[in-house]
């Protein structure tokens, strides 16, 4: 169970005279439940990137509270990450490592033996179809495959909760439709809470239970995709993600 | 759970930074092996001089006008060699590597009468192994003048003890390992420049290579602690600068084997305990450069930008020691408290073989050590902020 309520952070850009303010995050609030896949969905810079690396703790939020599991990450971050397995919009791999030495990297680092932490990897390996990939060095690895390795590196701890920001950036069909699966096994055979961020309206229409839409820096409408659309008044879901992202703030609010 | 973290990312780093075979090889040539080429090329060198003080040879220009000067440099068994009729040109370009000497066409007439006949000593200065030949020749032509005017002397009833008012003595004190210093003070600042380069590749890698990758935010992502994260990540670091450095200094132990000069070879002093003492003594520079490095280049996006940020480390690192390299005044006490400088001229010494005491160790490792830990707080610090932007 991820939740965050009324976050809110500024960055502040240049100095002098050139000195700017964005506000990047705008009272968010959003709550994950166990066995479900949320969808984030928000245009460009709405913000979604920026309440996701708070969740990590990477970026301290100016206001707001984040609880995963129970726990506030305000008083127990080691423990918040222990339960998160991220997948960022950073997926950097080591090319001088294989695939299976940058997975069992991440998992050691999550306190696991090394030995537990091979076992992970060769389930991980199945669960992602990515059996071929695990002794290679990541080196020459395509997009898919490093999506894949990414992946499995953030499951390797076998997280409660699961976030991934835009996850099929740069994929083709094939392995977008191999993630999606993934996705909905994780979510099926072990409840895990996924939330799940993207600009693609087909990811959130066949994957999420519920979507959550961003704009400006905060929610401005959530529901089953039934519902946002009927929100909006229209059948069409890209219609209604357009009427409700773009609106001018103040009508739905 | 720290101490496992620590070891989980010193164990990967160091991995990683070994696996990277062009790069370790390019610091090998470029660092590791210089040291001993040159060192090769210098008693090659130094030989060529010993050869030619050995050799007892003099170059004259029209010694069949003063046989006088043939006797007397026959005597003293010298191979007297006629200079080559462009010997000027010659020794302009280096290519004739002896002084010349030239007989006034008058010479015996001249000493017949009792007075003193003009002889050229030829040679440039720009030309090193003529120039080293001078000493020797001037010698050899004073041998002549000084036993012609003690034979003058006692025909006409002197002493010549008379004209001696003052003897000289010549005592020196420097013992072998001190002389020898003198040609292999440059070792020192090789085995300090190639754990330079080793520290740098590692040092960047870990930092704006892991940022430039898109690896950092990742990494912060696990539970890992932090401060294990950078302490693992330093240690890999250090180890990589120490195993260059101790490659460095062992390269050196095959290479006076390769000494051309029998007397270089024999003074020189450099054996295991010696490459110890290099070892222990440039291991706390080593802990600080690496941090410095690393605070330098998490500071940057991309691994280029950190090579650039860093230059200015690299640059002063090169300069410092050179103030001992060629400073006339010998060592300062200040020069003691400055990273670089201290560790070179105490690698100097171990070379000299003088004592090194803790008073001559200690300033250098404190402010080593305080900048080690400065600098690891430095990243600790931005290693969070900058893995967000």
């Amino acid at each position: 169970m991820i939740a965050m309520e009324g976050l809110r952070k500024t960055f502040e850009s240049g100095r002098g005279r050139k000195a700017r303010r964005v506000v990047a995050v705008d009272g968010m609030s959003l709550h994950a439940r166990d066995g479900a896949i949320t969808g984030l969905l928000g245009p460009n810079g709405a913000g979604k990137t920026t309440s996701l690396r708070m969740l990590v703790g990477l970026v301290t939020p100016d206001e707001g509270r984040i609880v995963v599991d129970g726990i506030a990450l305000a008083d127990d971050p080691q423990g918040v990450r222990a339960r998160l397995g991220v997948l960022s919009d950073a997926r950097g791999l080591y090319p001088r490592l294989t695939a299976r030495e940058n997975i069992v990297y991440h998992g050691q680092l999550h306190g696991l033996p090394a030995a537990a932490a091979h076992a992970r990897c060769d389930e991980l390996a199945r669960l992602l179809d990515m059996q071929p990939l695990l002794e290679r060095r990541t080196d020459g690895f395509s997009q898919g495959e490093r999506m894949k390795t990414a992946l499995a590196r953030a499951l390797v701890h076998d997280p409660a909760n699961i976030v991934l920001d835009e996850p099929t950036n740069g994929l083709d069909v094939v392995a977008t439709r191999a993630l999606r699966d993934a996705l909905r096994r994780l979510r099926d055979d072990t409840g895990k809470c996924i939330v799940f961020s993207t600009h693609i309206m087909q990811e959130v229409e066949r994957l999420c239970d519920r979507v959550i839409v961003v704009a400006h820096g905060r929610r401005v409408a959530e529901g089953t995709v039934a519902e946002l659309c009927a929100l909006a008044g229209t059948d069409d879901f890209e219609d209604a993600f357009v009427r409700l992202a773009f609106a001018a703030p103040e009508t739905i609010a | 759970m720290i101490w496992r973290t620590l070891w989980t990312v010193f164990a990967k780093e160091l991995r990683d930074a070994l696996r990277d075979r062009r790069t370790l090889m390019v610091v090998f040539f470029t660092s590791v092996a210089i040291g001993p080429l040159t060192l090769v090329m210098l008693s090659t060198l130094i030989d060529k001089f010993e050869k030619r003080a050995e050799a007892r040879e003099i170059v004259v220009v029209g010694l069949d006008r003063a046989p006088t000067l043939r006797n007397f440099l026959e005597r003293q068994t010298y191979a007297i060699r006629p200079a080559p009729p462009d010997w000027e040109a010659q020794l302009r370009e280096s290519t004739l590597g002896d002084p010349v000497v030239i007989v006034p066409a008058d010479f015996e007439d001249v000493l017949a009468h009792g007075e003193a006949p003009v002889v050229q000593l030829v040679y440039s200065s720009a030309n090193a192994r003529a120039q080293s030949g001078v000493g020797r020749i001037e010698h050899v032509l004073q041998g002549l003048s000084q036993e012609h005017a003690t034979l003058r002397l006692v025909a006409r009833g002197v002493s010549p003890s008379l004209l001696n008012v003052l003897q000289v003595d010549e005592h020196d004190v420097a013992d072998n390992a001190a002389r020898a210093a003198q040609l292999t003070g440059m070792l020192p600042y090789f085995v300090l420049m190639a754990m330079l380069y080793g520290a740098l590749n590692a040092a960047l890698d870990t930092t704006a290579g892991e940022r430039e990758r898109g690896s950092l935010e990742p990494l912060l992502a696990t539970p890992a602690a932090r401060g294990a994260l950078v302490v693992g990540k330093w240690g890999a670091v250090l180890a990589v600068a120490l195993l260059i450095a101790v490659l460095s200094c062992l390269s050196f132990l095959p290479a006076q084997k390769l000494l051309r000069s029998e007397s270089l070879a024999a003074l020189f002093r450099f054996g295991a305990g010696e490459a110890a003492a290099f070892v222990a003594l440039l291991a706390p520079l080593a802990a600080a450069l690496s941090a410095t490095m690393m605070a330098i280049a998490i500071r940057c996006k991309t691994f280029k930008e950190a090579q650039a940020g860093n230059s200015v480390v690299v640059l002063s690192v090169s300069l410092l020691p050179m103030i001992g390299l060629f400073g006339q005044e010998g060592e300062a006490a200040w020069h003691r408290w400055v990273p670089g400088l201290s560790q070179t001229t105490l690698m100097t010494r171990v070379l000299k073989g003088s004592p090194i005491g803790l008073p001559d160790v200690l300033p250098g490792v404190l402010v080593c050590v305080a900048i080690a830990a400065a600098a690891l707080l430095a990243v600790d610090r931005q290693l969070v902020r900058r893995a967000a932007q």
